[in-house]
């Protein structure tokens, strides 16, 4: 809203903005990162908590120890790191447009070797109610397997096998 | 006209040693459909054509399909060779 009342548009256009700046400092934010550390779940709902929500919602993709009855060691993660931070970017950026009360996102998956039961992924979503917050979780784990290049090494004891993920959108899921 | 591209790089390991390489340096025309640049790299690795029906390309960083689609390539552009994905 400007008034104008001998004052340029443009100062007035600055201190609206000033203002708003000064009074919003729950500004919606992404948190996104790939490490090869531990996860945890702590810090990334921490990252996500805000006086504004009543929601935080959370997703854990954990490793399984079996495949098809053979022992799973451990997993192994590789990205095209760049490319895949990008594509969760537009998970987020979608997310928020299919959610617009969502408040702040946090995407942390882990990279190199990951210990049986140790979490690979955490999704946190923080909205003033429950359904979005849930809602986007959901989507946000779905899409990524669909779409972000990260892959999966499954170390068994004598072999290993590269993952292929059903959800995946331009692979065959009948082979 | 001909022109480098910065590099095409293999989606994991598992690819490396199909190629054996990572990453490499490529000339090819600055106008090329998606499935001619996939041909171009075949002719430099043809045990990469095994895996041609389980693969797209991500170019500067966004997907393509391997069809008719036209890209336009500058000097320096990224394209990699995406396997099928095992994320979260």
């Amino acid at each position: 809203m400007l008034v104008s009342s001998g004052t340029t548009t443009e100062s007035v256009w600055f201190q609206f903005f000033y203002c708003d700046m000064e009074e919003s400092e729950d500004v919606p934010k992404d948190f996104i990162k790939l490490k090869s550390e531990k996860l945890s779940v702590d810090e990334v709902s921490e990252l996500v908590v805000s006086p504004y929500c009543g929601a935080v919602s959370l997703f854990i993709g954990t490793t399984r120890n079996n495949f098809e009855g053979k022992k799973v060691i451990h997993l192994e993660y590789e990205a095209y790191t760049s490319m895949a931070e990008t594509e969760i970017k537009k998970i987020c950026r979608d997310v928020r447009q299919k959610w617009p009360s969502v408040k702040h996102i946090a995407v942390h998956h882990r990279l190199g070797v990951v210990p049986i039961t140790e979490a690979s992924v955490i999704i946190a979503v923080s909205s003033p109610h429950r359904a979005e917050s849930l809602e986007a979780v959901m989507y946000c784990i779905n899409t990524l397997k669909a779409s972000v290049p990260i892959w999966k090494k499954e170390i068994y004891e004598d072999e290993y096998s590269w993952k292929e993920n059903k959800e995946c959108f331009w692979a065959n899921s009948e082979k | 006209m001909c022109q480098p591209l910065a590099s095409y790089w293999l989606g994991h390991t598992h690819h490396v040693k199909l190629a054996g390489l990572r990453c490499e340096t490529l000339s090819v025309p600055r106008e090329i459909t998606s499935l001619q640049l996939w041909e171009e790299i075949v002719k430099v690795h043809p045990r990469l054509a095994l895996i041609r029906d389980q693969v797209v390309f991500a170019v500067r960083q966004e997907y393509v399909l391997l069809g008719d689609q036209l890209l336009v390539l500058q000097p320096g552009d990224e394209v990699a060779i995406i396997p099928p994905i095992s994320g979260g």
